[in-house]
């Protein structure tokens, strides 16, 4: 037990390699290296496998088009403009405490809630982009929970910074002149 | 096998398009009579469902190359691109504060003291450098997020999508938010 712990995997890849003779293990390193360049001809660039490809499966047949997906406003273009009013209103709610010096407390909690739901659709566009339905639903599904989740909390947590302390701006000022 | 099949191969071919050489010398080879014209594989077929043909298929899919690769792009699109450090300074400050704000609920169960007033005095604390370092750690993705998001509006609106236009305003973007950034963590 403890001996297989203190081996490294290279030092016992090592001891599994079968004691051939030295000629005979330079003659297959050599057809390798052969075998390789021959392969490597046909490639024009090196196989990296920086982003593999996520598991994937076909629906009907392989000659099938691709399923256009159903056209939905509220999913598509009130979203999206949606997304840039909220993203265009935190431009003068971000201004307005360096102008002024620090937010009053409906201010405060305006821009708290700005932030949490420019963060939540944020996040949200993220997990569509990279979790996508069609190749991982479950992990897509677990998610777009455990992030509606970790809003709910952060929401409440804000409600509660916001009516028990100074405010999120306030807190900032006070952290970055102490 | 190959070698097998190479040769194969090659007698049938002389065997279709006979040349002078070989016709005269049929009968001194001992070709005549046993030579074959059909092929013959080494390989065995096997009928398997529909679903496994499927499941052999996507398995094969997975062999395919990732495309498009991020090395073939030019740099400044792939390595200084607006829109991915957008989303990079984005999530690291609605990261923080979605940490932040849970963690300070939880804090009266776990005994920790996150109130502005021991943050504040937690952070005067620290030595002059870590807190310009923390600062600066802090403003410079705000400083870029705020800024490249009013080019993203601006995009959003029509406006700057001349090549060069993006090109520049990219590379203004980053010198921007590095003052800014030093700014507000230092001068503020």
């Amino acid at each position: 037990m403890m001996a297989s712990i203190a081996r490294s995997s290279l030092l016992r890849q090592v001891a599994l390699v079968p004691k051939l003779p030295i000629a005979t293990r330079l003659a297959s390193q050599q057809s390798a290296i052969v075998n390789a360049a021959r392969v490597a001809t046909f490639h024009t660039t090196a196989r990296r496998d920086l982003l593999p490809p996520l598991p994937q499966r076909v629906e009907g047949t392989v000659n099938d088009a691709a399923p256009v997906p159903e056209t939905s406003p509220s999913h598509g273009s009130y979203h999206w403009t949606f997304d840039r009013l909220v993203a265009a209103s935190l431009i003068p709610l971000t201004v307005a405490p360096f102008a002024a010096g620090s937010l009053n407390p409906t201010l405060d909690a305006l821009l708290c809630a700005t932030i949490l739901i420019h963060s939540h659709t944020g996040f949200q566009n993220i997990i569509i982009d990279y979790v996508p339905k069609y190749r991982t639903p479950r992990a897509r599904k677990l998610f777009v929970w455990g992030l509606n989740a970790a809003t709910v909390v952060v929401g409440l947590a804000l409600y509660e910074f916001e009516t028990t302390d100074v405010g999120v701006t306030e807190t900032i000022k006070r952290i970055w002149t102490a | 096998m190959i070698a097998q099949r190479a040769g194969t191969t090659a007698l049938r071919r002389v065997a279709g398009k006979p040349n002078s050489f070989f016709t005269a010398n049929v009968a001194k080879l001992g070709l005549a009579q046993p030579l074959s014209t059909t092929q013959t594989r080494p390989v065995a077929t096997q009928k398997i469902t529909a679903a496994d043909a499927q499941a052999l298929l996507a398995k094969q899919r997975l062999n395919r190359p990732v495309s498009p690769h991020l090395a073939i792009y030019d740099k400044q699109q792939t390595w200084f691109g607006g829109s991915a450090w957008q989303r990079i300074t984005g999530s690291a400050l609605s990261g923080g504060l979605y940490v932040f704000a849970t963690a300070y609920l939880v804090a009266p169960l776990a005994g920790w003291h996150l109130e502005s007033a021991s943050l504040a005095a937690a952070f005067g604390a620290l030595p002059l450098a870590a807190k310009g370092a923390l600062k600066f750690l802090a403003a410079w993705p705000f400083a870029y997020h705020a800024v490249n998001g009013v080019r993203h509006l601006a995009f959003d609106l029509g406006y700057g999508f001349k090549r060069q236009t993006i090109v520049k305003t990219g590379w203004y973007i980053w010198g921007v938010s590095v003052v800014g950034g030093l700014y507000l963590a230092f001068f503020l």
